[in-house]
């Protein structure tokens, strides 16, 4: 690779710090707005004159603003949860049991990853809505928890970075286990899940990620606001006339800030397996 | 009986384990390509009507038989990549290969020429149009993306202090979410005469713009000539929108360029070295053929990805801005949302998925012979 000498790496440490701060400015933009009056806000001021503090408590007090960053939060962690218990079983049937169609199985489940959400979406809507069949729990999910997470509890893509590390794991360890007459589900709990923890991090974390940001599916199966998620929320607040853009944007930092806070504690995990997986997508 | 369980207690538990899973996938994961398909048969308001047939693609795509030619344009436009990359080192002279490859690019453009104004003259050109702006979206921002995460993968690679700092913040943009996002994007790209992105572009002599709330084609603006059609170009208001994918997603193709340069053997630069090449030859002749298959990888399967961008730009869609910002993800969702036309959006899902379809078939040919570096 071409390599620069001492003094040319000026130039690297040029771009990286244009690309840097090009990265962070709008959380800077935010953070700053969030602090000013409304009219400093519509005004585009760069910085406040007196920080206030009092933007956020005037939010988070305000229009069940706690009650929806409290929705987002479970739903989200049951997502989570959801995806967790049936990618997991179902990752390490696809990398180590073998039975007929395994395969086949496997990759039809892959093809839907080229399906477009947008054409998912409608007939979702109608299955929710109980109209194709009867659920389970009620005539209609809409407005309601199990219609907002159950749709997500299966991830093909998730399930796919899952088998990819399990297979991993040497075929020897479970022929030592079943010598011990170990069942498979004996052995996916105790060396399976504890071996595959850190891919199981990065994957609760994008499921999370993912369900805190999912918006088109909420605004569509919500007409009342009693599980209206964060992302929902703001949207909505954008779309009022009027909006006090301090106040606007004191929402949006405090709802990104538990998936900031995710990302610090994984980011080297997350780093890590987007440059495994980008290559062998 | 527990005779035979055991026999074939191996294929009941593979089959137990992915039972969940299979179940949910299937019913929200593939059922709902079949369903539209049947939906988009019918006419189909809150509940389901009477039998249409085609009626509703016909009303989309104005006659159906020019779609078809649509795709089948495409198609020989994927096929004249094929023979160039088939044929190019088997025949003798390359200059025919090269003759025949671009005479069959030039029929495929023609049909796609002849065949997309026939559906815009008869079909529904606000559908029709949000195809354009999808494929504007998705071509400017693919390849801004990937142009400027390779610059910042070559800077990140050599040896700096704080390269995993470097690369934290570039993620940064890549975790936020796509609303609250698109929310500042949404202050930031305003129409105040004072903002602070238009005082920063005013001491390089540009006038104030009004960004997100501009439905005017970025050609007029820049070069002040007014055209209609397809190179007439995004909107600004659109442009605006491609800036947020742009800000969302480099840093991401950034970090997947980094980990494809540091695969690339170090040997084969020492002994590009040893030979006497320059930096520069060894960057032309090394570690751009041994990068352009991923390069390539990224720039199809991104481009395909952003067909479906959706919550930003949901988020920062302006009324005066007008149909401009209404790409086709926009565009379906507002007819069954606000016009609840189920039977019609489920159509032009189809014809949506068609068209990604054929994008994937090209995707598979040019990466069939996949290239290894062992």
């Amino acid at each position: 690779m071409i390599s620069f000498q001492k003094k040319e790496l000026i130039i690297p440490y040029i771009i990286l710090f244009i690309v840097m701060f090009l990265s962070v400015y709008p959380l800077l933009y935010m953070i700053s707005v969030s602090l000013m009056t409304s009219g400093e806000a519509s005004n585009q001021y760069l910085l406040p004159k007196v920080p206030r503090f009092e933007n956020y408590i005037e939010v988070w007090s305000s229009n069940n603003f706690q009650q929806y960053t409290l929705n987002s939060i479970i739903i989200s962690g049951l997502i989570v949860i959801g995806v967790l218990c049936t990618s997991i079983p179902a990752a390490y049937a696809f990398a180590k049991i073998k039975f007929p169609f395994r395969d086949v199985i496997f990759y039809s489940l892959l093809l839907s990853l080229m399906i477009p959400e947008i054409i998912a979406l409608l007939p979702h809507l109608l299955i929710i809505r109980g109209n194709i069949f009867p659920l389970p729990f009620g005539p209609s999910w809409m407005n309601s928890l199990q219609g907002l997470t159950v749709p997500f509890f299966g991830n093909v893509f998730i399930i796919f970075l899952l088998r990819q590390y399990i297979k991993k794991i040497p075929n020897e360890l479970w022929d030592a286990a079943r010598m011990d007459g170990a069942s498979h589900f004996y052995f996916l709990r105790k060396v399976v899940i504890p071996m595959s923890m850190p891919i199981i991090v990065t994957v609760s974390l994008f499921a999370f990620i993912l369900a805190w940001n999912s918006f088109a599916w909420p605004l569509l199966i919500l007409t009342k606001e009693d599980w209206f998620p964060v992302t929902v929320s703001i949207y909505s607040f954008i779309r009022e006339a009027g909006t006090q853009y301090n106040l606007l944007m004191a929402a949006s930092l405090i709802s990104i800030f538990p998936v900031l806070l995710l990302y610090f504690f994984t980011q080297r995990l997350f780093l890590e397996s987007i440059s495994n997986f980008g290559l062998k997508q | 009986m527990s005779k035979i369980f055991s026999k074939y207690s191996e294929q009941i538990n593979g089959y137990i384990f992915i039972l969940p899973a299979f179940l949910i996938i299937s019913l929200f994961g593939i059922f709902p390509v079949f369903f539209g398909m049947y939906m988009s048969l019918h006419k189909w308001k809150v509940f389901k009507g009477r039998f249409l047939g085609f009626e509703n693609y016909q009303k989309i795509l104005g006659d159906i038989s020019s779609f078809w030619i649509f795709i089948l344009g495409l198609l020989i436009m994927i096929a004249s990549y094929w023979v160039w990359s088939e044929y190019k080192d088997k025949m003798k002279n390359r200059i025919y290969c090269f003759v025949v490859s671009s005479l069959i690019l030039l029929v495929s453009l023609y049909l796609i020429n002849i065949s997309w104004a026939n559906m815009m003259e008869k079909g529904d050109a606000d559908f029709l149009n949000s195809l354009i702006y999808i494929f504007y979206y998705s071509f400017f921002a693919i390849t801004t993306e990937v142009g400027l995460g390779l610059l910042i993968a070559f800077a990140l690679y050599q040896k700096l202090k704080g390269k995993q700092f470097f690369q934290m913040i570039l993620l940064f943009p890549y975790i936020t979410p796509a609303v609250m996002g698109g929310a500042v994007f949404f202050i930031i790209f305003g129409k105040a005469e004072n903002s602070i992105l238009n005082e920063f572009i005013g001491i390089f002599g540009y006038d104030p713009q009004l960004w997100l709330f501009d439905k005017r084609k970025i050609t007029e603006i820049m070069f002040g000539i007014k055209i209609e059609g397809f190179f007439a170009g995004p909107s600004l208001a659109l442009l605006t929108s491609i800036l947020y994918g742009v800000w969302s997603y480099t840093g991401y193709y950034a970090i997947i360029l980094l980990a494809g340069l540091s695969i690339i053997p170090s040997d084969l630069y020492e002994a590009a070295k040893a030979e006497g090449a320059t930096r520069w030859q060894t960057f032309i002749k090394i570690t751009i053929p041994l990068l352009m298959p991923i390069i390539f990888f990224l720039l199809l399967t991104g481009f395909i990805n952003s067909f479906q961008a959706f919550n930003h730009i949901m988020v920062m869609k302006t009324s005066s801005a007008g149909e401009t910002m209404d790409v086709v993800t926009i565009e379906i969702f507002d007819h069954f949302w606000d016009r609840v036309k189920f039977g019609y959006a489920a159509a032009e899902g189809v014809v949506l998925f068609i068209i990604l379809n054929v994008l994937a078939i090209s995707q598979y040919v040019i990466f069939r012979k996949r290239l290894n570096y062992d």
